[in-house]
């Protein structure tokens, strides 16, 4: 338990215009002192690899192709000099458009095998906007200061706009927003997004594919993502062909405002952006018309510490969450890989919540083991009372009699954040020998989320990747 | 010098003014009073909740929360201001009347410190050491004055005691589990059940096997090199009430030592602290014990030796 343990952790970002990949070491540490119980904390992390920023290989305009992807996966690794079976934890993270492209469930499937054992695989544009604020140090910064924090990442095919207080998220609200919907090959527009072509014909602006666009229509249109971005941040946004999924929710006026992805490498770096030219599609002149912005200058403005890697470096550095170190898990169980979460919460009326657990646990099996196939998933304890002895062995005793009276094959998989999984486990452990436990504390996750669990450290804690899809906005304390 | 009647005339005018409500003349006569933070107390917006303890402790009325002020200048404060209450257990934001503390904020600092001198003075609930099938021996230690005042006394048992574990303890147990209320009965009253029972179940669970456990009346940590001598042990869990503080005053300690004898230095010695309903929680803290307990049996050390060979 003595000294700092390190894992080695992946990030892949493969987004629709780019493809990174970052490794970095993670150090673990026990935070609490010599008398306490100890709990051990991620306390360092350092970036030991970043790979070079890839053009996302793509076969026709629909799917990723998948065997460059992997070529490049496992040159970079070599690059770097890790083994997959090194990687101990991580995301890899399909964004933007590419997410919605035919094969990303295929793509992540096999990642998930090629790039480690451990590395865990998400999707979402709620998550790739939190995930870009952790990178970009949004986050970090929410922490510090009072304010209230937005990150817009703009990458080439979407905008996620993650807001942060005190650490604690807000909302979340993505756009179509992106250096990409409209790209030029040799001074004429070579591809314009479905959105861009709703935007056009309300404004009857015309331009063609194959045809070149007037600076003015071009300035016109990113003034329009300009005004979706302004209308987001304020609150004022209705209806609006920009928006992907629901407006934003939050209700805090935003006092800071960062931006990361590629387009942000254009905004607080104009000249290097114009020098390199490497863009050959609408993002420096949306950065630009954002730049400039005069109601946009109204928020206070900050560089963040990532701009194109943010998401990335997110991914690889900032996904892991560490258990509690009293806990029990049967190793051969682990790990455990997308497991859903049903989350119970206990009302406070003990005999109520214990007698509520039966039906409880028949509609999380109709959800997601209905047809019986060995499904498993894990039962998060939300607001679970200060249990003590008689009370663990009596809640344990019931779970145990539930699974068997439903018999469920799969591991009984518990998690709450009260520091009482030991307690739990143990009692399960000596009373129901047969059963396969995992039962971790110290991690909070809600309903409908996914999680992944590695095998135990040296410390005797597990990684855990928390895949948060859906997000109920303001909701989190 | 006033005159007399004035002096009535004036008392009256502000009798009657102190009966009227209005805020306008409070703000007036103390004008740093409006902007007060309007927060209560902070121990009663934390919620206290019950432990499966045997003990009955009566708890501090609760008084009624009073909405903090919802006007648009104070809410963001606020917001902020509970972020900063969240982080410690200490009374900030509890508010002001004039340069004074509220009279509930002071009446829960003196509820606390009461409770915490009440904890020193206490005795352990017979019944739950009963139920716990825990026989009682004494120290040297005749009256609670002397144990304040004479440490070493509290260090050794009596002749009486000496006797007594001799006669009733089996000798050379992997295990010597003992419970002293040290300097909070209070601690042991509200814990050890959960603890006691939890490490017990976690020992077998490991299969280590214990000696006969007993409690000890107002002991000091030293207490177990008395023990360790006489019954000579592997390894000696004392499970003992902490010194009261302001924030709790049932706070358990359970000290771990491989092989203590009377001269034992500090160093051997281990503890995992820090064990109530807002610490950790006591069962799992008697769960976590077990590990180490299989830890130093394992090395044959325990405290700063056990760091050393664990290396």
């Amino acid at each position: 338990m003595a000294g700092t343990e390190v894992i080695l952790s992946a990030g892949i970002d493969i987004g629709t215009s780019t493809t990174k990949i970052v490794i970095s070491r993670l150090s673990l540490r026990n935070t609490a002192g010599q008398t306490h119980m100890p709990r051990i904390e991620i306390t360092d992390t350092e970036v030991i690899y970043e790979s070079p920023i890839f053009r996302t290989p793509l076969k026709g305009d629909t799917s990723i192709d998948m065997a460059q992807v992997e070529d490049l996966i496992s040159r970079e690794y070599k690059n770097a000099g890790v083994e997959p079976g090194d990687i101990q934890t991580g995301a890899v993270i399909i964004t933007g458009e590419t997410a919605t492209k035919s094969n990303a469930r295929e793509m992540i499937d096999r990642l998930s095998t090629h790039a480690g054992e451990f590395l865990v695989a998400t999707a979402g544009p709620d998550l790739e906007g939190i995930i870009a604020a952790k990178g970009s140090g949004a986050y970090a910064l929410s922490r510090k200061t009072n304010k209230t924090v937005a990150n817009i990442d703009i990458g080439g095919g979407t905008a996620n706009t993650a807001v942060y207080k005190h650490g604690n998220l807000l909302g979340t609200c993505t756009l179509h927003v992106g250096g990409k919907l409209v790209e030029f090959e040799n001074g004429t527009v070579s591809y314009t997004a479905p959105a861009v072509d709703q935007l056009a014909k309300e404004h009857n602006w015309t331009f063609e594919q194959g045809e070149s666009i007037s600076r003015e229509i071009l300035n016109e249109l990113a003034g329009c993502m300009k005004e979706a971005v302004i209308g987001m941040l304020k609150g004022t946004m209705k209806e609006s062909p920009l928006l992907i999924g629901q407006p934003p929710e939050w209700k805090e006026d935003i006092d800071i405002i960062m931006f990361s992805g590629g387009v942000a490498e254009c905004i607080y770096n104009e000249e290097s952006c114009k020098e390199k030219g490497i863009y050959d599609d609408i993002g420096p002149t949306l950065a630009e018309v954002l730049r400039n912005s005069s109601e946009l200058g109204e928020f206070e403005w900050r560089v963040p510490d990532e701009t194109v890697r943010a998401t990335v470096l997110g991914a690889g550095t900032q996904t892991t969450e560490i258990s509690g170190s009293t806990i029990q898990v049967d190793e051969g169980t682990l790990p455990l890989r997308n497991i859903p979460v049903a989350e119970f919460r206990f009302s406070g009326e003990w005999k109520e919540d214990i007698d509520r657990l039966d039906y409880f646990l028949e509609q999380a099996l109709t959800l997601y083991d209905p047809e019986r196939e060995g499904n498993a998933f894990a039962v998060y304890f939300d607001d679970i009372p200060l249990l003590g002895f008689k009370t663990i062995q009596e809640l344990g005793d019931r779970l145990a009699e539930l699974y068997s009276k439903y018999h469920i094959n799969t591991p009984l998989i518990i998690v709450m954040e009260r520091d009482l999984a030991k307690s739990l486990g143990q009692s399960l452990h000596i009373r129901h020998k047969e059963m396969e436990i995992v039962c971790i504390d110290q991690i909070r996750v809600e309903n409908g989320d996914y999680i992944d669990v590695s095998t135990p450290l040296n410390s005797e804690v597990v990684p855990v990747v928390i895949k948060t899809l859906t997000f109920h906005g303001g909701e989190e304390e | 010098m006033m005159d007399r009647q004035l002096v009535e005339e004036v008392t009256r005018m502000v009798v009657e003014r102190m009966g009227e409500k209005k805020p306008e003349a409070r703000a007036r006569l103390w004008s740093h009073n409006d902007k007060a933070p309007s927060y209560e107390a902070v121990g009663q917006e934390r919620e206290e909740e019950e432990v499966g303890g045997k003990a009955k402790l009566s708890s501090f009325p609760k008084a009624e929360k009073s909405p903090p002020s919802r006007t648009e200048e104070t809410e963001n404060d606020s917001g902020d201001l509970k972020e900063l209450i969240k982080k410690t257990p200490a009374r900030i934001g509890v508010g002001r009347a004039g340069v004074r503390p509220k009279t509930k904020t002071w009446l829960k600092f003196r509820y606390d410190h009461a409770a915490a001198v009440d904890a020193v003075f206490g005795q352990v609930d017979s019944s739950l050491l009963e139920t716990l099938d825990l026989f009682t021996v004494r120290t040297k230690v005749t009256d609670q004055d002397t144990y304040i005042r004479r440490p070493d006394y509290g260090r050794r048992l009596s002749e009486e005691g000496e006797k007594k574990i001799l006669d009733s303890c089996r000798k050379r147990p992997s295990v010597q589990i003992i419970v002293s209320d040290g300097l909070s009965s209070k601690a042991v009253d509200e814990n050890l059940e959960d603890v006691y029972l939890s490490l017990n179940q976690s020992l077998e669970a490991l299969g280590i096997e214990t000696g006969t456990p007993f409690y000890i009346d107002k002991g000091r940590v030293a207490v177990m090199d008395h023990v360790g001598e006489i019954l000579e042990p592997d390894v000696v869990c004392l499970l003992v009430g902490e010194r009261p503080g302001l924030v709790s005053a049932e706070s358990m300690s359970a000290y771990l030592c491989y092989r203590p004898r009377i001269g034992t230095i500090e160093s051997e010695r281990q503890v995992v602290s820090n064990i109530h309903r807002g610490g950790t929680p006591p069962v799992e803290a008697g769960a976590y014990l077990g590990s180490v307990i299989e830890k130093i049996l394992d090395y044959g050390a325990s405290g700063v030796e056990l760091v050393k060979k664990e290396g």
